[in-house]
């Protein structure tokens, strides 16, 4: 069976891009515009790995990271973090890569292969 | 730049011990008083620049101890700690020159964002010092130039040289002057003498520099005559019209043939242009920074829509590539909406008016924004049955400044999204106008906000909003003759109503 990514992104054009991307590459995907969205969705779809935006409206990625990392059914799950922050600037140590907007395809396509096949 | 000592007063020991071990890892040299009395003895001592004090203490507290060190020290910084719901106080030691406040419980970053402010304050007077210094090592030079120079024999105890030494001053952007033991000025710039104007044998430095009849209680002058060497001080300035300039003075000896101090030499820069400049700068910074961040979110638009149309001619997806051309389109409009942004604050750009169908221009505003409404869940209601005709009008500007609304409500949305968000957007033909209005059911502004929204650089989302966006809009409005004007309550949303004239 595919393995399936969840997309958290408040940029519709992102999110089409990255589902359209993923699918292409024989990933299943599903998405959500914000972190309250996003856990919904985990729920529901049960999803291998997370490309997670940083600056969203609502709340911010890093909030829902947090919750993430301390809920045990969901902390290890992979992150990757798709956002324009310097990676400098955050708090989030446990993920499996972060790229800046504008990213490179290929590199995340690479970086998702590794970590979930 | 170098981290100077900072005195931290509290009365609770627990306070002043977290302050000073973060402090401490920051890289300032830390000392600690628990009370204001003993506050004042450290700085004596020390004279640390900064001073970070509680406002509630026992005995004298915070705002006593920060006149007392203003009246030591004008130029110690000294920020203020306030409980919640001190903001009176607060207010009112910012009136007392404070340079700023912070609440507790302390957040770092509200910390350091004062500390930053205080630092670039000293190092703002730290510049305008050397600047002085320099200009004072400048006119010593020329004078001796002067003076050196075959047929003009010139001393300093000779009022005709003065009067050639002017020739110098005159050229220097900023008021100099000088003036004798009774206070009266014997030579005076061209700038000095357009915003003073005259009467320099009649009147004395104070009743010319600030319309008193006292002469001023700390007066560099009178110190310098006194003790021969150079001071400084700040001070406001008051010209004839009226006008106050907060300045630096900046005081040295002059010398007669037999080494007697007979004059003193004053210089004045304004700073209120330094520091005018400086938050001009910090402000175009931030803009900048939040200019580029948006461009990074569209240009990663724009490879996704260059990716799909790619990969959907690849497949043979026609729907596919059509969708990826179309957000390729509606990336490069965005990104050429940026732009003209940037360029119509840089630079006045002429309005380029044609003739554009009103329905076609609403569809087309509304398309930048319908898919990320419609992302965000956000309700969308186009209310065009009543737009029809021509107007003319720049589309491309106009476009922009109607965008920017928009997005504006959406912002306002997003930020409260219990209540099922829902923007309108109405257009309307009317006699002899044409009606845009763009009405939300976000958070609202209050008065404050309200009173702001259309200057430059204000902005109410921090670090997400460039302050640009509103500004630009009401210009590009202005400049079609239009009106713009917003009703809102905090809490209920608000309403964005644009008229353009026929």
């Amino acid at each position: 069976m595919a393995k399936k990514i969840l997309i958290i992104d408040d940029d519709p054009y992102t999110v089409k891009y990255l589902e359209t991307l993923f699918q292409d590459n024989g990933y299943d995907t599903c998405s959500a515009a914000d972190g309250v969205e996003g856990y919904d969705v985990l729920r529901a779809e049960q999803p291998d790995l997370i490309t997670l935006d940083l600056e969203m409206p609502q709340e911010w990625g890093t909030r829902f990271y947090r919750k993430l990392s301390k809920d045990p059914e969901y902390k290890n799950l992979p992150i990757i973090v798709i956002s324009g922050m310097p990676s400098s600037h955050l708090a989030i140590k446990k993920i499996v890569a972060h790229l800046s907007k504008p990213f490179d395809p290929k590199e995340l396509l690479g970086i998702v292969r590794n970590t979930i096949g | 730049m170098k981290k100077p000592p900072i005195l931290i007063v509290d009365d609770e020991p627990d306070i002043r011990e977290v302050l000073s071990i973060t402090l401490t890892d920051a890289g300032y040299t830390v000392y600690t008083a628990e009370s204001g009395a003993s506050a004042l003895e450290v700085f004596r001592e020390i004279n640390p620049p900064i001073v970070l004090t509680d406002i509630k203490m026992p005995g004298m507290d915070g705002i006593e101890l920060l006149e007392r060190i203003k009246d030591e020290n004008p130029d110690a910084e000294v920020i203020m700690i306030t409980g919640h719901g001190d903001m009176d106080v607060a207010i009112k030691s910012l009136q007392q020159d404070a340079t700023d406040f912070i609440t507790k419980p302390i957040n770092d970053h509200a910390m350091e964002a004062a500390l930053k402010k205080a630092r670039e304050r000293i190092e703002v007077r730290e510049k305008m010092r050397r600047y002085t210094e320099n200009l004072e090592s400048m006119i010593l030079e020329k004078s001796r130039e002067l003076s050196s120079s075959p047929g003009q024999q010139l001393s300093a105890g000779n009022d005709r040289a003065a009067l050639s030494e002017t020739a110098v001053f005159d050229e220097l952007p900023c008021f100099i002057a000088i003036l004798n033991r009774q206070f009266y000025f014997t030579t005076a710039n061209r700038w000095f003498k357009e915003n003073f104007n005259g009467e320099l044998e009649t009147k004395r430095c104070y009743q010319i520099c600030k319309q008193i009849d006292e002469p001023c209680k700390q007066c560099p002058a009178a110190a310098t005559f006194g003790d021969g060497q150079p001071h400084e001080a700040k001070s406001d300035f008051t010209t004839v019209q009226g006008h106050q300039y907060p300045v630096l003075v900046w005081t040295s000896p002059l010398r007669n043939a037999e080494g007697i101090i007979h004059r003193v030499l004053i210089m004045a820069t304004p700073f209120d242009r330094l520091t005018d400049l400086q938050d001009h700068l910090s402000s175009l910074g931030l803009m900048v920074g939040s200019v580029s961040h948006g461009l990074k979110g569209l240009l990663t638009g724009l490879d996704g829509g260059m990716y799909m149309l790619d990969s959907g001619l690849e497949k043979d997806d026609t729907s596919q590539a059509r969708e990826g051309l179309q957000v390729v389109k509606s990336m490069t409009e965005r990104i050429r909406n940026m732009v003209l942004d940037l360029l119509f604050y840089a630079k006045k750009r002429e309005l380029k008016k044609q003739p554009v169908n009103v329905a076609d221009f609403a569809e087309d505003v509304a398309e930048v924004v319908a898919a990320k409404l419609n992302w965000q869940h956000i309700k969308f209601d186009r209310d065009f049955q009543k737009a029809s005709g021509e107007i003319s009008v720049d589309p491309a500007m106009l476009r922009s400044a109607l965008v920017n609304i928009l997005e504006n409500a959406m912002d306002a949305c997003m930020t409260d999204k219990e209540k099922s968000p829902k923007i309108t957007f109405r257009v309307e033909t009317q006699n002899d106008q044409t009606l845009f209005e763009i009405k939300d059911n976000g958070i609202g502004m209050d008065e404050e906000t309200l009173k702001n929204i259309f200057t430059l650089f204000f902005s109410s989302k921090g670090k997400q909003g460039t302050g640009l966006g509103l500004f630009i809009a009401n210009k590009v409005v202005t400049e079609h003759n239009g009106e713009i004007r917003v009703d809102s309550k905090k809490g209920k949303g608000s309403t964005f109503t644009i008229k353009i004239p026929r």
